[in-house]
């Protein structure tokens, strides 16, 4: 944070580009290797960490001082673990094909460090509503990374965004020779390692 | 005394707070989704059995209607082979039932390795359009490999001739065992027999592949032996005498009579 009391726009959008969880902290990238071989899977898991990262600092910010200090970290990890079971079971129940695909990584935000990370920096002092806009923040920022590697992933690798086919590749009779090396995960690792670098350029020119 | 947090007794009564209040949280949860995973349930039953019968898949359609009028679902006493009117087979669960020791018991030969078998099973019979006896549709669910695979039998008038068979549900090896789901190995099913001159259940998977012409061979999938052959093994249990054997003989019985 740049100064004590952040405004909450400030707190809003520093962690989207500026101070980003995944380019600048480099906090979920396990997932965001993942999981980035398509936009819908990029989509649902954002909105699956969105979801836990703002409750989860919600309800730590509101019991932030009941919590004894000795119990801090696992008092933190049963809520966020709780909530990542309840959204694990309304993407059963909303989206089984999706949840399947998707498989351990739902019940790995569990281990996602930018929920961790956040509940313990800020939500447990901060007051519920900064801690909410914190969690938003954050989510997008987490957000923004995964949508564009899967954008670029999924366009590469297979010719299609959403599943609806962009370009139209050879084995359908097009002229584009997909990728598959996109479809892979270590595709993820440069095209992140491009986004931390073209960050820190802007970063370093704004001074 | 002054409530102090970071006491022991304070931690304690925190934790213990936390916890339930995260609980609740979970079942309040699991309590909401129950019903839509019942619902859920019942559409894919529905759909199984009339993919196995041989309507095709109308999910999306008029699955329900179609169901109501073709289908007729009857709860057998497996034992004895008679229809039970107790239980409503709607929402009767098969599995509950073969896991709840008071309503299931140990069968004498195991060859489909499920362990326990309920006393009663869910059987469909199916109508034609004037709603006269066309067929019946059986639920069988034995080992593979690596799972238990479910799946249900479509048979004939005859009793004897298989009309469809389809698998919905099985943990086999994935890209080896998914022949389980290809329609074009359940068609396979479709025109054999379940049993030679002499009445005995002599249908089986092939391993190597089926000759052409083979009234009670399926082809096996190299590769996927163990999974043919729980499919097989399962089948023969639940249409033998500790499956609905007994259930069978009464509707071929009736049927002549």
């Amino acid at each position: 944070m740049s100064s004590q009391n952040p405004s909450m726009n400030e707190v809003l959008r520093t962690p989207i580009f500026a101070n980003n969880p995944v380019a600048m902290q480099v906090l979920g990238v396990c997932s965001a290797l993942a999981v980035t071989n398509s936009m819908t899977n990029a989509v649902v898991m954002t909105a699956a960490v969105t979801f836990v990262l703002i409750f989860s600092n919600l309800i730590i910010s509101l019991i932030r001082k009941a919590i004894p200090n000795s119990v801090r970290i696992i008092a933190q990890m049963t809520v966020i673990a709780s909530l990542v079971i309840v959204v694990d079971m309304v993407m059963q129940d909303l989206a089984p094909e999706i949840a399947r695909q998707l498989s351990v990584f739902v019940g790995l935000i569990i281990t996602n460090c930018i929920v961790m990370g956040r509940a313990e920096a800020f939500a447990m002092k901060s007051t519920p509503l900064m801690a909410v806009v914190d969690g938003l923040g954050n989510a997008l920022g987490y957000g923004v990374i995964l949508c564009s590697v899967a954008f670029v992933r999924e366009l590469l690798g297979a010719g299609t965004l959403f599943g609806v086919e962009i370009l139209p590749t050879q084995a359908n009779d097009g002229w584009y020779l997909a990728n598959e090396l996109f479809l892979l995960p270590p595709s993820a690792f440069f095209l992140i390692g491009f986004m931390i670098w073209g960050i820190n350029v802007v970063q370093k020119r704004k001074g | 005394m002054r409530y102090n947090k970071d006491s022991v007794p304070g931690t304690f009564l925190f934790i213990a707070c936390l916890c339930i209040f995260c609980s609740l949280m979970i079942t309040g949860t699991a309590a909401g989704l129950k019903e839509r995973a019942k619902a859920k349930e019942l559409a894919r039953m529905k759909h199984s059995v009339l993919m196995a019968a041989g309507f095709g898949d109308h999910r999306g359609g008029d699955i329900d209607g179609l169901f109501e009028r073709r289908i007729q679902p009857q709860i057998i006493n497996l034992d004895r082979g008679e229809v039970n009117g107790e239980i409503d087979p709607m929402t009767f669960d098969p599995n509950m039932a073969a896991a709840n020791p008071q309503t299931s018991s140990k069968p004498k030969k195991d060859s489909a390795r499920i362990g326990r078998r309920a006393d009663q099973g869910r059987a469909f019979t199916i109508l034609d359009e004037a709603g006269n006896f066309d067929g019946v549709v059986l639920p069988f669910h034995g080992k593979g490999l690596w799972s238990v695979i479910f799946g249900y039998i479509a048979l004939e008038e005859d009793l004897s001739t298989i009309r469809g068979l389809y698998v919905y549900e099985h943990g086999e090896t994935p890209g080896i065992g998914d022949f389980l789901d290809d329609p074009a190995w359940q068609s396979q099913w479709q025109g054999k027999q379940l049993y030679n001159d002499s009445g005995k259940v002599v249908i089986s998977v092939v391993r190597g592949g089926a000759k052409p012409g083979d009234l009670y061979g399926v082809d096996g999938i190299s590769g996927a032996t163990m999974s043919g052959r729980g499919v097989e093994r399962a089948v023969q249990f639940w249409v033998g005498n500790e499956g609905f054997g007994p259930y069978l003989q009464q509707l071929s019985e009736m049927n002549k009579g």
